[in-house]
């Protein structure tokens, strides 16, 4: 057969299929490239799950149950220890003795000589110089 | 080189954090007496308010922005030894800056650099740890195939397993002592993986310089 054939054939299977029936080289080529289709079957469920799957699944049932059975407990501690509830958030989410701490430094700090001062000033550079360099690394994540 | 120096900043900051995040000992050890009961049960009640407060942070933040928080529990499950590193180093320097800022209080332009640190470092610890509530979960009820995920019908999905996260945390962190130390350190995470992500977000923290070329 003419590579004129052969090159039509190959620019355009579908619309010059008989060429198939003449020309034993294509149909060859042909052959093997089905055989290799053919015998590479995917399985979907033996690749590994990916983290994004079924991620955006809102399980409102679980979440509605979890939350409320929280609460429920919540409000039984907070009744039985005499204090209401908005009450023990306030506690729990007040940071006066962080707050406390860092004021204490602060006005040791203050009062302290300038070799303290030159210590402090050293860490500082330090931590923060460390911290940079640990920022710079590129997050791994999905690409893992 | 590279890893001595990690190694000696996660030493060092080790000591700091301990310092500034251990228990007080004065806490009540057991309810040894009826004040001590007292105080047990409204510290309790006081650590279950603020799950409740946490489950609805969680879940408002992972339905406004579900794949930032993925893309963080991802990296912290990945990279769980700089995210811990990064951690200790980023509390340290909160402190550090902290302190600093205090000390400039009196010359007026503390005093908003401290509203601002203590801003960011309160959005680092409340983006991170629900992070590390996602982390968690996915480790403990996570499906570990597709067939397994297909036979699930409500532990599937971000929002189930930040759930499990946080109700797993605070029932640790209810446990005295070791509870605050746990969750002191999954705070740590939390504020590493916060900061190695850019929350979430997966972009450099600083440009790179580089030459025009022709």
């Amino acid at each position: 057969m003419t590579d004129d054939a052969c090159q039509r054939y190959t620019h355009d299977p579908e619309a010059h299929a008989g060429h198939l029936a003449v020309c034993e080289k294509c149909r060859e080529i042909d052959t093997a490239l089905s055989t290799v289709v053919a015998h590479r079957p995917i399985s979907v469920g033996a690749l590994p799950l990916a983290p994004w799957e079924q991620a955006t699944y809102r399980a409102w049932p679980l979440v509605v149950i979890g939350a409320l059975a929280v609460l429920a407990i919540a409000f039984a501690l907070c009744f039985a220890a005499g204090i209401s509830l908005l009450r023990a958030i306030v506690t729990g989410m007040s940071a006066a003795q962080l707050r406390g701490t860092i004021t204490i430094a602060a006005d040791a700090l203050r009062r302290a000589s300038l070799i303290w001062h030159v210590a402090f000033g050293f860490c500082f550079f330090l931590v923060n110089t460390v911290l940079v360099l640990l920022l710079r690394r590129a997050p791994r994540g999905i690409d893992a | 080189m590279r890893k001595g120096l990690l190694v000696t900043a996660i030493l060092a900051a080790t000591a700091v954090t301990a310092t500034v995040a251990a228990p007080s000992l004065q806490m009540p050890l057991g309810p040894g007496s009826l004040s001590a009961a007292a105080s047990m049960m409204t510290r309790t009640a006081v650590i279950v308010s603020l799950l409740f407060v946490w489950i609805v942070a969680a879940l408002a933040v992972t339905l406004a922005s579900g794949r930032e928080v993925r893309y963080s529990s991802i990296e912290l499950r990945s990279a769980p030894l700089h995210c811990f590193a990064l951690g200790l180093v980023t509390v340290t320097s909160f402190v550090l800056t902290a302190i600093l800022f205090s000390y400039l209080i009196p010359y007026l332009v503390g005093l908003p650099l401290l509203i601002a640190l203590g801003l960011f470092a309160f959005l680092a610890k409340i983006y991170g740890m629900i992070a590390v509530f996602h982390a968690i979960g996915t480790l403990v009820a996570g499906a570990r195939s597709r067939d397994d995920l297909a036979q699930r019908r409500w532990l599937r999905g971000d929002l189930a397993m930040v759930l499990i996260g946080v109700l797993l945390l605070g029932a640790i962190r209810l446990i005295p002592i070791a509870g605050t130390v746990v969750w002191s350190i999954a705070s740590v995470f939390g504020i590493g993986v916060a900061l190695a992500t850019k929350f979430g977000r997966r972009e450099p923290w600083f440009l790179t310089w580089r030459a025009a070329e022709a």
